[in-house]
This record gives structure tokens, sequence and C-alpha cells, in this order.
């Protein structure tokens, strides 16, 4: 990150940090939490695809982080903050069981084993009816302070949610400017190129792999503890919290590391308006939408927004600017 | 050999050669077309619903409405390649799964929007009929639907043998340029392709409905269950999904009877795994033009 890139970011956190002050509507800070929340989401989704993989099934990491702090903090009153540790610590290990689908399969056929990793799980949480309450779903009592994560009122969340936005964005910086995310990228240009240079390409994969599925189990937390109940259909919901991080990523500009963000920020106002207005008018309609925005997206401009920007950027300083690498598969 | 062994021998024939129909109609589309199409369960599920309303509506018997679903379903087909296939056909694998998995909700939300989220199935006066063969009872539905399906899969053979279309088909899964220059003309074929492979898979749906339920996301279980059955026979390969079809049947009526039915996913899941790391290629070889897909 250059000197001058710091600074806007600063900025942008300091603006973000003074929203509090000035709007103070509960439904507002709401949308503004659910677009954080769906900022650090789809940045911690988008980790996989530095390196060419797109998972459909982030939503088992989710779950299993949400079900994690949940079900200690029921069953054996550990506070959530503790309950955060074990649940990366449960949705690492549940990354660490889609490895191996990770480095064998290619293309298409991982995403579909992604898809149904979080299917089954679903189905388990459904059946496991001594740890789950099965569909019934979970409820969490409300504790106000911050040692139980419960707060009346939307600030604290929003400032919270905040916080996680700042780092899973951070996070996803760093990684995509380390020689870990050089070396992913290179896997998901030529993966036999890169190893014929000497990169490791299964360790980066999987190194991607557990920080986005480690982020995506902590949101799972926070998630929990800003809606108190939880069932296996909601959080293990492949299309809120798989299909939707990927839309936002599509939308916003695949494997790129502000993409994912601006995706996030134009979808979640788009996304609250359709199911608020439309899915009172016919249930399904809003996301009949989604689904279809994702076909036009992917005919239309397959880059994203980011690629959009950049292409009337390149018009606008000429043609001897620098042309930006090729985002992307 | 006891009783309960065959007629679970027996039941797990019956539904695998369904499952046949369905996991052809999902290699065919990636045979001829090379795409991989995340909303093949849903094209069955829009079919199921065809069925249910015009049974529920005009009291068509499943089977006769079976002329209804071919034709639409093959429409369907023909759409879903012009509209959606057609314009990303040359762009990155990646971005062929992003446009169908965008298929996939979009149907599975339609149907949402059409017939609400509740469980529904027809009522027919054979639903509950069987035939009985010493001690084995078979469910005459089921039974039907199996007939039905080997009747279709063997004139779909035919069709690919002995016709002039069916050559062509043929042709163009061997090799797109090749047969591109000998004057097939692609576009066309890819969407009759697709049309052909949309109208089995719909066919599917119908035969299944007599005997199982229809809601809105059942499609994505079928999806499973087709991609496993084609990872097992190999992508592309007819034959390889006649035997996976058979083959998941068993499994799916052994582990229901012996163990539960709630696990049927979870076995799935395990096999399609499984098979994937042990023998990526399937147990049959994969069909041409994997690479196209980013198989390989």
């Amino acid at each position: 990150m250059t000197g001058k890139q710091m600074v806007l970011s600063a900025a942008l956190l300091a603006g973000l940090m003074a929203v509090p002050l000035v709007i103070t509507q509960a439904y507002l800070l709401h949308l503004l939490i659910l677009i954080l929340f769906y900022t650090a989401l789809t940045a911690a989704w988008n980790i996989l695809t530095f390196g060419g993989k797109v998972s459909f099934g982030h939503a088992a990491f989710f779950g299993l982080g949400a079900y994690t702090s949940t079900i200690l903090l029921l069953k054996a009153d550990v506070n959530p903050w503790i309950g955060l540790i074990a649940a990366i610590g449960v949705a690492l290990v549940g990354a660490a069981t889609m490895t191996l689908p990770l480095l064998r399969l290619r293309g298409p056929m991982f995403t579909m084993a992604t898809i149904a990793y979080a299917e089954v799980l679903r189905r388990v949480a459904i059946l496991w009816r001594e740890l789950t309450a099965g569909s019934e779903g979970l409820t969490i009592p409300f504790r106000p302070g911050l040692l139980y994560l419960s707060f009346t009122g939307k600030v604290a969340y929003y400032y919270i949610f905040l916080a996680i936005a700042a780092t899973a964005v951070c996070l996803s910086s760093w990684l995509f400017h380390s020689a870990t995310g050089f070396h992913l990228r290179a896997a998901a240009s030529d993966e036999e190129a890169a190893q014929a240079l000497g990169i490791d390409t299964n360790r980066v994969q999987v190194v991607a792999l557990m920080w986005s599925a480690g982020i995506t189990g902590a949101l799972g937390v926070f998630y929990t503890q800003y809606v108190y109940m939880i069932d296996p259909d909601l959080v293990f919901s492949v299309t809120l919290f798989a299909i939707q991080p990927a839309l936002n990523g599509i939308i916003g500009g695949l494997g790129t590391v502000w993409g994912p963000v601006l995706g996030a920020v134009v979808m979640t106002p788009l996304g609250e308006f359709l199911r608020s207005y439309l899915g009172g008018v016919r249930q399904g309609l809003n996301f009949f939408i989604y689904g279809v925005t994702l076909i036009v997206v992917v005919i239309v401009l397959p880059g994203g927004i980011i690629s959009a920007l950049h292409a009337i950027r390149r018009r606008v300083r000429g043609a001897t600017a620098s042309v930006p690498a090729k985002e992307g598969a | 050999m006891n009783d309960l062994f065959i007629q679970v021998v027996v039941s797990g024939l019956l539904i695998g050669g369904v499952y046949a129909l369905l996991s052809i109609g999902l290699t065919m589309i990636f045979g001829v077309v090379r795409i991989i199409n995340f909303a093949h369960g849903e094209i069955m599920m829009l079919a199921m619903y065809l069925t249910y309303w015009l049974h529920a509506a005009y009291g068509v018997d499943p089977y006769l409405s079976l002329f209804a679903v071919a034709p639409v379903l093959f429409l369907l087909g023909i759409v879903i390649q012009r509209l959606v296939i057609q314009p990303i056909l040359d762009a990155p694998a990646l971005m062929k799964v992003f446009a169908t998995v965008g298929l996939y909700i979009a149907l599975q939300n339609l149907a949402l929007m059409l017939f609400k989220a509740d469980f529904r199935t027809i009522q027919t006066p054979y639903a509950s009929a069987s035939l009985m063969f010493g001690g084995i009872s078979v469910s005459l539905p089921r039974l039907y639907a199996f007939l039905f399906a080997i009747a279709l899969i063997v004139g779909l053979w035919a069709f690919l043998k002995f016709t002039l279309v069916g050559t062509a088909l043929r042709a163009l899964a061997e090799n797109r340029t090749v047969a591109q220059l000998m004057g097939i003309r692609v576009a066309r074929l890819y969407r009759i392709a697709f049309g052909v492979g949309a109208a089995i898979t719909g066919i599917a749906g119908t035969l299944l409905l007599p005997f199982s339920y229809v809601f809105p996301t059942i499609g994505s279980i079928y999806t499973l269950v087709a991609f496993v059955i084609v990872v097992l026979g190999g992508m592309g390969n007819m034959l390889g999904a006649f035997f996976g079809g058979l083959f998941i049947g068993l499994v799916e009526s052994f582990s229901g009877t012996y163990v539960s039915p709630a696990i049927k996913e979870a076995t799935y899941f395990a096999i399609f795994i499984l098979v994937l790391v042990v023998r990526p290629q399937g147990l049959f070889g994969m069909g041409k033009g994997s690479e196209e897909v980013g198989l390989k």
C-alpha cells in the first residue's frame, strides 16, 4: 500500500467511525451493519478466489462458527469471546476436511463439492437434535455487556462490525500483496507453470482456505450475537452466506481486494430493498432477481465494477496509462 | 439370500433406472455443449411441478403428461442454451460456473414464487399398488418408472446411433472443430443437445413424482445425485452414467434400509469425494473436452 492509499484508508475509516454521530435511526444503522457484515464475509470468501478456486460452501464454515459458540454458551456458559476462539478452531477443522477436495478437484467439481459439504452439514445440524435442537433452533439469552457480546441498541454493533470489516479487508489486502498472494495468483493463472517455478501451489491454496474459513467462522459468531437466534436453515444457508458473497464478489470484481468491498456496498442495500419490498409481494422474487442478476453480470460485465472503473480510468487518462492486471479467472 | 436382501436390490435397481436417465441428461449436455450445469436438478424440479400442475388442474395422468412435459422441457432447454449458455461459451470455466449457479438460484426461486414452499405430490389410483413375485413386492409406479426410463435410454441410444442429427451430435462431442469443418451447424446442434438433455431430465422428474414429493429446493439434491453418478461413470460417458445410476440406486436402497434414510445426502457426498479423490477420471474414463470446463 502506498502512502497516499494509507491516508485515504485512514480517512475512510475515520469517516465511518463518525457515522453513528450523524445517523441514529435504528433501521439505517441496521442496514449499515449488514453492509459491514457482508463486506467482511465477501472479503473472507474472496481470499480463496485469489488462487482461482470458487466455493459455494462457505455457509459450512459460517454455520460451524455460529453453532460452536452458541452451543458452548448454552451448555457450558462459555462467554462468546472464548467461544469465538473455539469457533475459529472448529471452522479451521471444517476447512481441513476440505483440503483434499481443494487440492484434488478442478474448477466446477470443487465448487460442487463445497455446495454438497454445506448441505451435508445443514442436514447433520437438523438431525443432531441433542446438540442443536434441530430445526427449532437455539436462542441466545440476552445478557447485556461486552463480556457476553450483547448490547441494547445498534451503535455498539455498528462499531463491532466496523472493526471486523476493517480487519477482514486488511487481512485480505495483506494476503493479496504478500508472497503467498502472488503465488496464489500465479497458481490461478497457470498452476503448472507456477509449480515449475518452484511455487508450492498446494501449500498456498491451503493457506488461503484456512484464512478464508477462519474469518468466515468468526463472522458466524458475531452474526449470531447480533440476531440472537439460529437454526440450521439460517446459518447453513448456501444462498445467504455463500451465494450472496459470491454475487458481491463477482459484481465488484473477482480476485481483487476492493472489488468485493464495492460489491457488498452496492448489493447489500439493493438486496435489502428487494427483500423488504418484493419479498412481501411474492416469496422468492428477490432471490429470483439475484439469480438473473448473476447470469447477466457474467455475460455483460465478467470483470465486475472494478474492471469497468479501470476501463473508464484508462479512457480518461488515454492509451498511455498502464494496463491493470487481468482480473477474475 | 433372504427376501429382504433381494427386496432391497430390486428397489435399488428400480430407482437406479430413473437416476440413470437423470444423469444421462446431464452427461449429454456436458458431452456436447461442454458445460457443467449446476441447474440440472432445477430443470427436473420444473418438470415435476408441470406434471403436478397438469394433474391438479386438469386431472392429467402423470404418464400421459409425459407428452406435454417432454416438448415443454425441450423448449426450455433451447431457451436456456440460447439465453444463458450461448453467450458464455468462450468464457473461462469459472464464469460458466457462476452463470449456471445463477440459473439454479433463479429457477429455484421461480418455483417458490409460483408454488410456495409446500411439499406436493399427486394421488393416483395405482400409487400404492404393487406386484408380488414370490416374497418380493414390486411397487407399480416404481416399476413403470424403471421400464419407461430403460425404454427411453434405449430410444436415445438408437437416436444417437442411427439418425443424422444423432450422428452429428456424436461428431460434435468427438471433435467440435472438425465437426464444424464438416459443415455441422454447431450453435443449432448445441440447442438440440441441451433441449434433448433437458427433456429426458424432465421425463425423469415426471416418472419420480407418483412416488415422491416436489418442493422448490428439491433440485439441489438431484443435482448432487446426477453429479455423483456422472463423476462415477466418467464425464460425458453415457454408458458410465447408466451403470453409475443403477449403482447409486443400490447404494441409496442399502443405506436407507440398513442404516437410515436420513443419511442419504451424506452417503452421496462421501461417494462423490471418494471417487473424485481416488479416481477423478471416473470408473469408466473421462469424456473428451473435459479440460474445456476446467476439469483437467
